[in-house]
């Protein structure tokens, strides 16, 4: 009964297993396979060239994803804090706007929002009586902006469940005791919501180092990050060895905060206990 | 609590700073969609046209694209949820054999760069002739987003009582029958969000359609990017608007239902 139970459960995953050990998992062994290939042999060439000419564009992407999860966690942080004491409605919906918007879209309207004649500076300089303003968009400052608005709805999801999730009885003994809000945030709530503000910092940084099209639409033209490397090395020069080696060298950035994440949710089966 | 004019007054500032950022970049694609000229420093454009929303509605590229990615969307939500759902029941109610490697398999999608997976998947369908096909598409969106209606449908199957389908069971049911007249049905609302959830991704994806459609497949956000690359930000705008608004509603209505840890897959 047992075996035959094992059995019927494997079966049942198998479909969409398939799917995803062949359109996952043997193009992801693909990858790096064809990154230690050079003209048909084993080599590190691919990797040489790909630190010869884009070190500066992998610091350049760790850095700009490391602020954005920074400003992501302190603003969700604040946010969750917030909501976790008061109900504001027109706050709660504010903040979760951008959640479902593709980035693609995202990436325009934040185009057209900061751009030098943009949106924003059409307002702004009439507020301010000024002739002329400095646009965001391809700089790096309209990129963090970006990122961060649209990172920030789904940390701080993540966030408010958590700190909905603890026990009122901590808090209220906080209370009792005197301390304040700010207090009970960072003694109590903060400490036991750990491992999801983890969670929410390492889903941050995955996203915004893999993401391709808010960069085509707002990024800076130079220096860049590594997705936009690999697109160009595909498009222009179909390069795909040095391409390839780019995206194991993003494994390999976030691999730590990946095993730190799989291990958590493994040992919540899925996410969901018991 | 007491009453302050300087609370009130810093709550409208705030106010108006959240309406500011949040709302304003959506306001910007609103009035771009219906200009026609439009110079700096003017705060509107001076002259406005309905031109580019009827492009929605006529016969050529814009229709097109819309039609193809309602159409890849809505394949892509029948096979990934068919897939889906047998899957979800067995990591629900099943002791599976390598039950860790499984679910470190099928959590691996969020937690790694979907990029490298898209090229390679698009250069091994270039040999298979799914390159420039829309299946190619169809077969890459099902595998992207099999990973989060996997796990937004095995949460709902959880959620039902077990003791439900044990009463089934006891009274002499089937265990298929146990499935198909008592969970199943009360699975019903998760598996429709889940659904929705998968129809607006693929809808809105542009990645993987991007490289694997290349060079003859242009679904509406591929459209929108080779229009807003060209300049063309009015055919951008009118599509950004058409694809944003499924979303914002989807995000009022179904959001609290969704386990945000499930919905990492959005946005691309």
């Amino acid at each position: 009964m047992e075996v035959r139970n094992r059995i019927v459960g494997f079966l049942l995953i198998l479909p969409a297993f398939l799917i995803l050990a062949l359109l996952y998992v043997y193009p992801l062994i693909r990858a790096i396979w064809m990154s230690f290939i050079k003209d048909g042999f084993l080599s590190l060439a691919n990797y040489a060239k790909a630190f010869d000419i884009y070190s500066r564009d992998i610091l350049y992407s760790v850095v700009i994803t490391s602020v954005t999860v920074g400003f992501v966690l302190v603003l969700s942080i604040l946010l969750a804090s917030y909501l976790r004491f008061k109900e504001w409605r027109f706050l709660d919906i504010m903040y979760r706007l951008p959640l479902f918007i593709p980035f693609l879209i995202v990436g325009h309207a934040m185009r057209i929002f900061l751009a030098p004649h943009g949106t924003l500076n059409s307002l702004l300089t009439r507020i301010l009586k000024v002739e002329e303003l400095p646009g965001f968009s391809r700089s790096w400052i309209g990129l963090l902006w970006t990122f961060v608005w649209v990172m920030t709805p789904y940390a701080a999801l993540i966030i408010l469940g958590a700190f909905r999730a603890l026990d009122s009885s901590y808090i209220e003994a906080a209370r009792n005791l005197g301390a304040s809000k700010g207090k009970i945030v960072f003694t109590v709530i903060i400490p036991m919501c750990k491992p999801s503000i983890m969670v929410a910092a390492i889903l941050t940084f995955v996203r915004t180092i893999s993401s391709l099209t808010i960069l085509v639409m707002i990024g800076p033209n130079t220096p860049n990050m590594i997705t936009v490397d690999m697109m160009f090395r595909i498009n222009f020069f179909n390069d795909w060895g040095v391409a390839n080696a780019l995206g194991v060298i993003s494994y390999l950035i976030v691999i730590v905060l990946a095993v730190y994440y799989l291990r958590f949710m493994a040992a919540e089966r899925g996410g969901i206990k018991g | 609590m007491r009453f302050s004019i300087w609370r009130i007054t810093l709550k409208v500032i705030f106010v108006v700073f959240m309406l500011l950022i949040m709302i304003g970049p959506l306001v910007g694609i609103v009035i771009w969609s219906f200009a026609r000229v439009w110079y700096w420093p003017s705060p509107i454009p001076q002259e406005f046209t309905l031109r580019y929303w009827l492009e929605v509605f006529r016969q050529g590229r814009v229709l097109n694209s819309l039609m193809l990615s309602v159409t890849i969307a809505l394949l892509t939500v029948v096979f990934s949820i068919t897939l889906a759902i047998p899957a979800a029941y067995g990591f629900a109610r099943y002791k599976l054999p390598f039950e860790r490697v499984l679910l470190l398999l099928f959590l691996m999608p969020q937690t790694f760069p979907q990029l490298p997976v898209f090229i390679n998947l698009a250069s091994i369908f270039g040999r298979m002739g799914l390159r420039g096909n829309i299946w190619g598409i169809i077969l890459a969106h099902t595998m992207a987003s099999l990973v989060f209606s996997l796990w937004i449908i095995t949460a709902t199957f959880k959620s039902i009582p077990v003791e439900l389908e044990h009463v089934a069971q006891n009274l002499g049911a089937s265990r298929f029958k146990t499935f198909w007249t008592v969970t199943f049905p009360l699975a019903i609302p998760g598996i429709i969000a889940g659904a929705i959830y998968v129809f607006l991704w693929s809808m809105g994806e542009f990645t993987a359609a991007f490289f694997i459609g290349a060079p003859f497949i242009q679904t509406a956000p591929v459209l929108m990017y080779t229009s807003s690359m060209g300049y063309n930000l009015q055919i951008a705008s009118v599509i950004a608007i058409i694809l944003v608004i499924p979303s914002l509603i989807f995000m009022v209505l179904i959001e609290r239902f969704l386990k945000a840890e499930y919905i990492a897959g959005l946005g691309g």
